[in-house]
């Protein structure tokens, strides 16, 4: 047995113009709205803080040049350590040492079992009467999540602005300050926006041990709860986390050589 | 005819719609909003991403050095196990897992601290510039972190008493003045702690390596 399709009806023309002018009053209220955001955005900035931002974009996009290249300058190293691999026992030995010390200090790229936790602003309007900034991320929040995911026993830790679509994401080591200035949010030497996506490699249970960890009920989940910032965690099979770029020399310091 | 010219005519404007949607569902995400900050915050900032910047470019002048005594040493055709064992030396140093010497900031505390109290303080020291730092006899390493532990406060499962010394190594001044600063860490946390405390430039300090076991027992490393 065959079915016919019915035969299609043909747009006439006061229906598609019917459409197109709908669509249009879309694209013109769009169009307003943003135009009228990036207006009140700019009336308010005076000419220091013009030059300041133009400062600030400048130091940005040096700082991406400059760990760009750091990135090539230590791949090169590798490359010269892992050439010498197999020389002699010694060479070998220490090519080994020196990739295990990597691994511990966050300055090698791992995967393993874990948890996701992603935190963006508030989507609730702000009453007339409260402190706007309770509705956004703070340095504060941040602290308090990554706190919670060390004391839960990670072993290794990334933070992505953007929700993880500007990039791979921060990895923390030794070094790593989590700064806040005004709503911005810097980690190492990144600038970051939410959403935030933090990313923590740890043995099984790290999801469970960080949900009840009084680093997050105490403060950060209080927040949540009371400001309707947007939250999500999940434990995760594997992930894969980056090395961390960036300054790795001590400035003031030297080591101290083991005592044998 | 007119029916392909309304279907095309509507693919246009659908994917101008999407384009102008898109748009404004980025400017919903709170991009990084320099224009909201204010001048003195965007000073900071400033200040902060060109010291940054500058602890980048020593960092990079440095690898560029070893990259050249890597190449010295081939062409020499000399052994490159001197070189790996600084390398290894100094990875080991900047992680915490070998002591450091050098000159930087003493702070006494003495007082009732709470965990976040302290974890901000090496937060600030850090973000200070400070190479590397211990609370008395305790290496502060990327996972170590200020917990309530069962009797006190505690660091790496090490408690911390009423009265403990901090450690840091880095430009003493740089250090001192960072949380000495008017409205800086220390007076923000003489409002809320009660706790007395006071620093010292000083010229050597030594600070030991980690106890804790760092190696990583979920993580692998990616091939």
């Amino acid at each position: 047995m065959s079915r016919r399709l019915a035969a299609r009806p043909r747009l006439n023309r006061p229906q598609w113009a019917l459409s197109i002018g709908a669509a249009l009053a879309v694209i013109g209220f769009v169009g307003a709205a943003q135009w009228n955001s990036s207006i009140a955005r700019q009336e308010f900035i005076t000419s220091a803080q013009r030059v300041l931002i133009s400062q600030a974009q400048q130091a940005q996009s040096q700082q991406e040049s400059l760990r760009s290249q750091i990135e090539e300058a230590e791949a090169r190293v590798r490359g010269f350590q892992e050439q010498a691999e197999g020389s002699a026992t010694l060479s070998t030995r220490l090519s080994e040492q020196v990739a295990a010390a990597r691994l511990a200090t966050g300055l090698a790229a791992v995967r393993g079992p874990g948890a996701v936790v992603e935190i963006a602003d508030s989507q609730r309007s702000v009453p007339a009467d409260e402190n706007a900034s309770n509705y956004i991320v703070l340095v504060d929040d941040l602290r308090d999540l990554i706190t919670a995911l060390w004391a839960s026993g990670a072993e290794a830790i990334t933070v992505a602005g953007g929700g993880g679509a500007g990039g791979p994401g921060e990895r923390l080591v030794s070094t790593t300050s989590i700064y806040g200035a005004g709503s911005a949010i810097l980690i190492n030497t990144t600038l970051l926006s939410p959403p935030y996506r933090i990313e923590a490699i740890g043995p099984d249970g790290l999801h469970d041990r960080f949900l009840v960890h009084p680093s997050y009920i105490t403060r950060v989940a209080k927040r949540i709860d009371a400001y309707g910032l947007q939250f999500a965690s999940e434990p995760r099979d594997e992930l894969t986390l980056p090395a961390f770029i960036g300054n790795t020399r001590l400035r003031w310091g030297a080591p101290v050589a083991e005592a044998n | 005819m007119a029916a392909r010219i309304a279907q095309l005519s509507l693919f246009g404007v659908a994917i101008i719609i999407g384009l102008l949607l898109v748009g404004q569902l980025r400017s919903q995400a709170r991009p990084i909003e320099l224009s909201s900050l204010t001048a003195q915050e965007l000073s900071v900032l400033v200040e902060t991403l060109s010291a940054r910047n500058v602890e980048l470019a020593g960092g990079l002048a440095d690898l560029v050095e070893q990259i050249r005594d890597y190449e010295i040493s081939e062409a020499r055709g000399q052994s490159e196990v001197l070189l790996t064992a600084e390398d290894l030396e100094r990875i080991r140093a900047f992680g915490g897992l070998l002591g450091i010497e050098g000159q930087g900031l003493l702070l006494e505390v003495e007082g009732s601290f709470d965990p976040t109290a302290i974890n901000d303080l090496i937060n600030e020291l850090r973000n200070a510039g400070a190479d590397a730092i211990a609370i008395d006899d305790i290496r502060i390493t990327a996972r170590s972190v200020a917990v309530l532990g069962t009797d006190a406060i505690e660091i790496d499962g090490q408690p911390i008493g009423q009265t403990f010394q901090i450690r840091a190594i880095g430009s003493p001044e740089g250090l001192r003045a960072a949380i000495e600063r008017p409205g800086g860490i220390l007076a923000l946390l003489q409002q809320s702690v009660d706790a007395r405390f006071s620093t010292t430039e000083e010229r050597t300090l030594g600070i030991p390596p980690t106890r804790r076991d760092l190696v990583p027992q979920a993580a692998s490393p990616v091939e």
